[in-house]
């Protein structure tokens, strides 16, 4: 999994790209975790992942609750897989998905 | 005691020949001969031997004893009617003819007739009261004591113009010939029945019998010994008065003779007195000249007037009773004489008087002593006596006073002894004295001093009471024998062949056959019996009919029970194409306890298994359900198969009351590896066909049968099938059909039938051999359920397997292993993501909690099947016991502040997959499937 970050003062967009899962997931927390600072806008942008596990997922729960108290998480460009997995869990209902 | 021994052994020798006979029959190929041959062969045999005791009889003074008649009965007794006729006229006309060569001719045809009446009585007895069988010992020496006494009989009616030679060849061989034929018959029929099976008449028959033949017998007996005793008193009554009327006759007749001598002698001595005294003798002189007593004148008037005693002068001779009589001598008579009597004057003193009328009118009456008349009539009296017979043999003889015999004149003598006093003897009673020697029947009278003695001996005398005896005992057996049979027959005819006949067609009924009916109408009592029967065995009919529908009622539902406890839809698993499975069972009428089950444990492992319960019916059924069960649950905690059969009879021990027990043969396969592990309890061996070889009979170790004994242990086998390979089981209801012949099935033929189903599938395999079974029984009806289960082993395609250690450092590699596979098979990429999400999601699950020491491995295995298009994976791993199909779902609804990312993985693995089943096996095994296009 890479991750490519944009940084544009308050909102912060992070490109992920692979497979979130079991292995990658403590990465993108970390990578969330150490630039969340003042972040108003956090926008993860699913172009190119592959697919996210429950790992994954637990990461997107984290990064929401933390946002809905500094400001919102958008996710964007969330493929056809991935929609289906983040229906199946619910997930959809609790994300803000662009 | 010679004649004793001589009698026995004339008696023995036909028991030693029916022994003979006998064992020849039973031990050699004598028996084979037929009916007829044999009965002209003892016919023959036992002639002779009557011919044999014919001229071979044992001498009793003059008589001949003999067991003619014993052979003649045996004959026909034990050996059979015709040869007892047979045997009878050769005996019979032997013995006619004998007389040529010496036999008695005072018996000949008494001999002949009673010798062939004996071999018809034993043949008719035989056939129509024993029904062709042996007589008991009792009717045995009944019939040979019965038929000598005909013989005896026979003597005296051939002989009726004889009866006294007659009767002295009855009294002589009367009772050693009745003894003699009687008891060579019982022994005879004894000594066969201690040697040969018991074969008399029929034991039902016989309790029926036997009652009434015994009142019967006791009714004959006692009328029979009421009346011989009534013959023999009333005989023995006739005899006595007879004696005594001949003894008094023979008295009066001598009596009369001795008297009318004395009387003849006196008045002649008289006479001449008194013509001496009318030439005016002296009365004195007279007296002493002819030596008489006394004499007396009497005048016209009756009054003595001249007498030698002086006392009697001027007597009126009316005044005395006894000198009254003589006054007859003043009418019209001349001469007078009285008897020797006492005299009035002097009682001791005994005097006869003898008077004569004289010319000149008056009579003279002289008084004679004892010793004077004795004087006179002495020499004569041997004369009167000598001719006077009493009866035949019987005699008369006097004597003094005394005692002293009169000597005869022709010089016999005569001797007694043991005489009484005759003198305190009432007149014309009898005594016993022994004349000559000879006991004999006495009576005395005294008359002129002498004492007349009639002597009959005691043999004359009551012959004719013997004879008389004899005859009419000897009759009165035979018509009571006579009178028994025809009773016997009687109540045969009436009473008991008419119970046979009801009884027969009771035992018709009984046996099942209720269509039967009674129709015995020879009279009213038995026509009503008759009905009664025949409206209860209706009764009865409808009310079996019922019960049998009751019966059939309760059999339909426990055979609904053994059906419906078993798998019977086929094919059971359609979506599967690893493993081919059919089973079938035909119950037979009665419901029997097979029972054959199968089911899957996880995906990989199919249990399958037949059995049999020992019994029949509803108790079977039942049985079978509880060993059904509790192999069922035991199977699925995932023992192995010896375990399940152990634990199952351990089960099945406890309360155990009906002491059934269950035959199985239960086997596990691992559908992914081919291995199958299989136990025996008891049951028959199953055929495997393999690639190479047609069925064969896989032969194990068999345990002990289930429910018999608790504490048994089981043997595990192992054997690793490859793609192709079919088991067949079956029960012995396949092996033990049996034909019309009673022949068993097989083995072998099993096996050779099978051998033509090498290609066959499952269901055709089965169909095939309950095919040849139907062929074989040829429509004889099935005794016990057919049932067969056929499983043929079809593999799955090839597993690729992954193991590592339990690291999360590892996902990438397990899930790439996979994602290369897949990407073969030519699955889309969306499809193959979500079996690497489900990758992540597990072995995560492993590393993080099945090994808290972080040291343990996991096993991943892949398996793709081509053919149903569907992918399948099994995760291992020897953690603890850990079912995460049991973690609660998570809820997908709530907010995110209240969510929990717990439990999410497992939901997503479920929701992704087409099924996830997870099972505990020494590890927790995990197994996800899904099909693809």
């Amino acid at each position: 999994m890479n991750i490519r970050t944009e940084n544009n003062n308050d909102e912060l967009t992070m490109f992920i790209e692979g497979r979130l899962d079991t292995t990658t997931a403590p990465s993108l927390e970390a990578e969330i975790s150490q630039n969340i600072e003042g972040i108003k806008t956090l926008i993860l942008d699913f172009e190119s992942l592959e697919y996210i596990s429950s790992a994954g997922l637990r990461v997107l729960l984290s990064a929401q609750k933390k946002m809905n108290k500094q400001g919102k998480l958008l996710i964007r460009n969330v493929n056809e897989d991935v929609r289906s997995v983040l229906d199946m869990t619910g997930f959809t209902s609790i994300l803000t998905i662009e | 005691m010679t004649m004793i021994i001589q009698l026995s052994v004339v008696g023995i020798l036909p028991v030693i020949i029916s022994l003979f006979l006998y064992l020849i029959d039973k031990k050699t190929k004598f028996s084979k001969l037929n009916y007829v041959t044999k009965q002209i062969i003892y016919g023959l045999v036992f002639g002779g031997l009557a011919i044999l005791g014919t001229e071979f009889g044992v001498d009793l003074q003059g008589a001949s004893a003999n067991a003619r008649d014993a052979s003649v009965l045996i004959a026909g007794l034990l050996f059979g009617a015709p040869a007892g006729i047979i045997s009878g006229l050769i005996g019979g006309i032997e013995r006619y003819f004998a007389t040529a060569w010496g036999a008695g001719e005072y018996t000949q045809l008494a001999c002949t007739i009673s010798t062939i009446v004996a071999g018809f009585t034993g043949a008719i007895l035989r056939k129509y009261m024993f029904d062709d069988k042996k007589p008991s010992c009792l009717y045995a020496l009944a019939i040979g004591l019965i038929t000598e006494v005909f013989h005896m009989l026979m003597i005296f009616f051939t002989n009726m113009n004889d009866i006294d030679v007659a009767f002295s060849f009855v009294q002589k061989c009367a009772a050693p010939m009745i003894c003699v034929n009687g008891l060579s018959v019982l022994l005879a029929v004894f000594v066969i029945e201690l040697v040969g099976e018991k074969k008399r008449i029929g034991s039902k028959q016989k309790q029926i019998t036997t009652e009434f033949t015994k009142w019967l017998l006791m009714t004959v007996l006692f009328s029979f010994i009421v009346i011989s005793s009534f013959t023999i008193v009333l005989q023995v009554n006739i005899a006595e008065k007879d004696i005594d009327q001949l003894l008094s006759q023979g008295i009066t007749d001598v009596k009369l003779d001795v008297t009318s001598v004395s009387d003849e002698d006196m008045l002649s001595v008289t006479h001449q007195i008194a013509n001496a005294y009318e030439k005016a003798s002296d009365i004195e002189e007279l007296e002493t000249q002819y030596n008489v007593s006394e004499i007396n004148i009497v005048d016209e008037k009756g009054i003595i007037t001249a007498s030698t005693d002086e006392r009697y002068l001027s007597f009126d001779m009316s005044e005395g009773e006894q000198s009254a009589e003589f006054l007859v001598l003043l009418n019209d008579k001349t001469e007078y004489v009285s008897e020797l009597k006492p005299m009035t004057f002097d009682p001791a003193v005994y005097r006869k008087y003898a008077g004569v009328a004289l010319k000149d009118g008056g009579f003279i009456q002289v008084g004679y002593s004892t010793t004077r008349i004795q004087q006179d009539i002495g020499s004569t009296i041997s004369k009167v006596i000598r001719n006077r017979h009493i009866g035949k043999t019987g005699f008369v003889l006097v004597i003094n006073e005394d005692y002293q015999l009169m000597t005869m004149d022709n010089g016999e003598e005569f001797n007694i002894t043991d005489m009484p006093d005759i003198s305190s003897l009432q007149k014309g009673e009898r005594f016993t004295a022994t004349v000559n020697g000879e006991e004999s029947f006495l009576m005395a009278e005294e008359t002129e001093g002498y004492y007349i003695l009639s002597i009959l001996p005691e043999t004359e005398a009551f012959f004719s009471r013997n004879i008389a005896i004899y005859v009419t005992i000897f009759m009165e057996i035979l018509a009571f024998v006579g009178m028994f049979i025809l009773v016997y027959f009687m109540a045969k005819i009436i009473v008991i062949d008419n119970i046979m006949k009801i009884n027969k067609s009771l035992s018709i009924i009984t046996s099942g056959n209720l269509d039967e009916t009674v129709d015995v109408r020879s009279n009213e009592e038995f026509a009503s019996l008759s009905d009664d029967i025949n409206y209860t065995v209706s009764t009865l009919k409808n009310y079996i009919a019922e019960a049998t529908n009751r019966i059939n009622k309760a059999l339909e539902f426990s055979r609904n029970i053994q059906h419906s406890a078993m798998p019977t839809v086929f094919p059971p698993y359609p979506n599967r194409d690893d493993f081919a499975i059919y089973a079938q069972m035909n119950t037979a009428k009665e419901v029997g306890g097979d029972f054959y089950d199968f089911y899957l444990l996880g995906r990989n492992h199919l249990v399958f298994l037949i059995a049999d319960v020992s019994g029949k019916g509803i108790p079977a059924a039942m049985f079978m359900m509880r060993a059904k069960t509790l192999i069922k649950s035991y199977a699925e905690t995932g023992i192995d198969v010896n375990e399940i059969v152990q634990m199952a009879n351990e089960k099945l021990c406890e309360d155990n009351d009906a002491e059934m027990f269950v035959t199985a043969w239960i086997a596990k396969i691992n559908l992914q590896t081919g291995i199958m592990s299989y136990a025996n309890a008891g049951h028959n061996p199953p055929l495997i066909k393999t690639a190479d070889h047609s069925y064969t009979y896989l032969h194990s170790k068999p345990g002990f049968v289930l429910g018999g004994m608790g504490g048994v242990h089981y043997q595990k086998n192992e054997l690793v099938l490859s793609k192709g390979d079919t088991v067949f089981l079956y029960t012995d209801g396949v092996t033990e059909a049996m034909n019309q012949a009673k022949e068993l099935y097989g083995e072998t033929r099993l096996e050779q039938v099978l051998s033509t189903c090498q290609d066959k599938e499952v269901e055709e395999v089965c169909a095939s051999v309950k095919k040849d079974v139907d062929l074989f029984s040829d429509g004889a009806p099935q005794a016990d359920d057919i049932t067969m289960l056929c499983l043929q082993y079809k593999g799955v395609g090839e597993m690729k397997e992954f193991i590592r250690k339990a690291d999360i450092a590892t996902i990438p590699e397990a899930t790439q292993f996979v994602e290369q596979q897949l990407l073969e098979v030519g699955l889309q990429k969306n499809i193959v993501q979500q079996f690497d999400i489900a990758i992540d999601e597990i072995v995560s699950n492993i590393c993080h909690y099945a090994y808290p020491e972080n040291d343990g491995k996991y096993v991943l295995q892949l398996l793709i099947n081509h053919s149903r298009k569907r992918i399948q994976l099994t995760f291992i791993d020897y953690g603890s016991p850990f079912n995460p199909l049991e973690v609660k779902d998570p809820d997908v609804t709530a907010k995110a502040e209240d969510r929990d990312a717990g439990g999410l993985g497992i939901f997503m693995v479920k929701k992704l997959m087409d099924t996830v089943e997870y099972h505990y096996d020494q590890a927790n095994i995990l197994t996800i499937e899904k099909g693809y296009e």
